[in-house]
């Protein structure tokens, strides 16, 4: 707790375009008494990929949690495409062209694959109430075809997929759900080589097209580097750093980790000196 | 289960336990694989008990089972549960549970006779009585989910204030069911087409429960609300992140739950004639209800259910209390009979549910 950053100490300042098509500004979240973002101000170009990176806790699913809707933020303001953003519901911010990939994938066990990649934006048969299934079978056979994910059969439950074939069911959905905007919350997570190679393979498809905007979370600063555009990493609930990937290396990157944790260790240590010395202080007033 | 039936494949047949004709392996292993696929279906298991102790009734009590007097008389045994475990299938899929439904049967017929009694018309009386038993629900599914006590709680509040309710506005009294009376004078003996509708004809239960079930059948494997249903008992967080509104589910599955127990307490009074505060009575249907949809194949933990299974778990329930009457057998074995046999059959669903997750068969 000794050794707080002060926003803006040392970032570079989040510039604002007019080919913003998120913005978000100031925005301060706490859970009880545990403060997840501080001061977050962040921005992303139309067809860009954004990187956000920080170590655990730092708040990088809170901040996507907010961006898509599921939650709200105590503090600061949102755009976008220049609109102020404000989403009551995940569905509202579906509605309005962001979409998420969580990191728990936000699947349902019992539901089988294609009921999960529709949950919420189901195909009906016009306007009868009745869900076109065969539809959504052929919809989401393309979608996974496209990826490369190849699973023999769309109407078993995920439960019992292999992890891998889960995240990309998670993956498909979200990309396939026609947003501006993706938000993908350790798309990488539960994947082999082999599955994750297809989903970063697939993002740099979507980069090239053009039209899909991404916010990512990741771990491997080799992935970050290769898929994303700009990087942002999120420190103690604010913004860090804010560098394109092609101004920064995976050497610096690893530094300001390294770094953040030296410091923390030294107020670990600083705490456990000031402690010790009021235990020694209670001791001799004994 | 051996594996000559998993597939069509040619190395099945030269093993395979009936000799199949030469040249059409598939036609043989198809009904082989079609009949496992039944079997570890979530209700086959309890359709094959239920079919095994129809033969058995059958065989041991032969035309004392099957003549139709007997069979008209199996319909109130089984078609008010089917009804009112419908209702439960879907509460419980969404992980809750009503034990309400007792008080709301208990309730709806008097607040139905109150109101035929101040000279509201019948049909119109039944309405308000079913749709204040809606009321009910949605009084439960908001303490559930945004007072946020577990749903089993708040459902035993409701039953007894239900109950207690009854019983005062009662007196404790029975009386007779309006609109139940023979039509016209003592020498017509038809009933009114309102009785007959509403529970007195011999067919009225059975359709009013072949309606309902099959809609919301429907309604659960058929539509976003079934599919929502299944994503909030299965997984909560999840279904809440990809945009399901919980709340609203729940809610509306505990509108439905109660409205189904409003419609079988009005049946059953029309039916009876006669209106009476039994709340031990109606404790015993509650929990009937519930065994019918478990024994139907529907888990308590939520996730997983069918309303096909509720039908069925019905049936079960049904032919079993007819028959074990009609073989003559004690009231007091009837009870533990009863409960033998529904532990019998759960213990059947739960060893056929873990070779259904075995084997890969949806």
């Amino acid at each position: 707790m000794a050794d707080q950053i002060v926003p803006g100490e040392h970032i570079v300042a989040p510039v604002s375009a007019a080919d913003d098509v998120l913005r978000v500004e100031h925005i301060s979240k706490s859970f009880g008494p545990v403060t997840a973002l501080r001061d977050v101000s962040l921005h992303l170009k139309k067809g860009e990929v954004l990187g956000l990176l920080g170590d655990n806790g730092a708040g990088k699913s809170t901040l996507i949690k907010i961006l898509c809707g599921f939650q709200k933020q105590d503090g600061g303001k949102m755009w976008l495409k220049g609109e102020p953003y404000e989403p009551r519901s995940v569905e509202n911010a579906r509605e309005l062209g962001i979409d998420v990939v969580y990191q728990d994938l936000a699947l349902i066990d019992e539901l089988s694959v294609y009921e999960n990649m529709f949950l919420c934006r189901e195909e009906r048969h016009g306007r009868l109430p009745f869900l076109d299934k065969l539809k959504m079978k052929r919809e989401a056979r393309t979608a996974l075809d496209d990826i490369g994910i190849n699973l023999p059969r769309l109407d078993v439950p995920v439960a019992r997929l292999s992890g891998g074939q889960r995240q990309s069911i998670a993956v498909a959905r979200g990309v396939y759900s026609q947003a501006d905007i993706l938000l993908l919350d350790e798309p990488l997570a539960a994947m082999g080589a082999k599955e994750g190679a297809m989903i970063l393979e697939l993002i740099a498809r979507l980069k090239e097209e053009g039209k899909l905007s991404i916010i990512m979370i990741l771990h491997n600063y080799v992935h970050v580097l290769e898929s994303c555009d700009r990087v942002n990493m999120i420190t103690d609930g604010i913004i860090a750093l804010d560098k394109p990937t092609k101004d920064t290396s995976v050497e610096e990157l690893t530094e300001i980790v390294v770094d953040e944790y030296r410091r923390a260790r030294s107020a670990a240590k600083a705490e456990e000196a000031a402690q010790a010395a009021v235990a020694l202080a209670d001791r001799d007033d004994q | 289960m051996s594996s000559t039936i998993d597939s069509g494949t040619p190395a099945a047949s030269p093993t395979g336990g009936p000799a199949p004709k030469r040249g059409a392996p598939r036609s043989a292993a198809l009904p082989l694989n079609l009949l496992k696929r039944f079997l570890i279906a979530r209700e086959g298991s309890i359709v094959v008990v239920t079919v095994l102790l129809t033969v058995y009734f059958i065989h041991t009590l032969s035309s004392a089972f099957t003549s139709s007097a007997n069979i008209q008389a199996l319909f109130p045994y089984f078609a008010p549960y089917a009804i009112l475990a419908v209702g439960e299938v879907f509460l419980m899929i969404n992980g809750e549970i009503d034990l309400s439904i007792g008080g709301v049967y208990l309730f709806a017929p008097y607040l139905y006779y109150e109101l035929a009694n101040g000279h509201v018309p019948l049909l119109i009386a039944v309405l308000i009585s079913i749709a204040a038993c809606t009321l009910v629900g949605v009084v439960n599914g908001l303490i559930t989910m945004v007072v946020g006590i577990s749903s089993f709680i708040t459902t035993l509040g409701t039953l007894f204030t239900l109950e207690g309710f009854t019983l005062i506005i009662s007196h404790a009294q029975q009386v007779t069911a309006p609109g139940s009376q023979l039509a016209g004078s003592a020498t017509s003996n038809s009933l009114s087409s309102f009785a007959s509708i509403f529970g007195a004809g011999t067919y009225s239960e059975l359709i009013w429960a072949v309606i309902i079930v099959a809609i919301m059948h429907v309604v659960l494997v058929r539509t976003r609300w079934g599919v929502h249903t299944i994503a909030v008992g299965s997984n909560r967080i999840a279904a809440a992140e990809a945009g399901v509104r919980v709340r609203l589910v729940v809610i509306r599955n505990f509108m439905v739950c109660s409205t189904f127990a409003g419609i079988v307490g009005i049946l059953e009074s029309i039916r009876t004639s006669s209106i009476t505060p039994d709340p031990s009575g109606a404790g015993v249907l509650t929990l009937s209800a519930i065994a019918c949809a478990v024994i139907g194949g529907t888990l308590l933990i939520g996730g997983a259910g069918t309303v096909a299974g509720a039908l069925v778990g019905a049936l079960f329930l049904g032919v079993l209390q007819d028959g074990l009457a009609i073989k003559g057998v004690n009231a007091n074995y009837l009870d533990f009979y009863l409960g033998l046999a529904i532990l019998l059959a759960m213990a059947i669903n739960t060893y056929v549910g873990r070779v259904r997750r075995r084997s890969g068969i949806g």
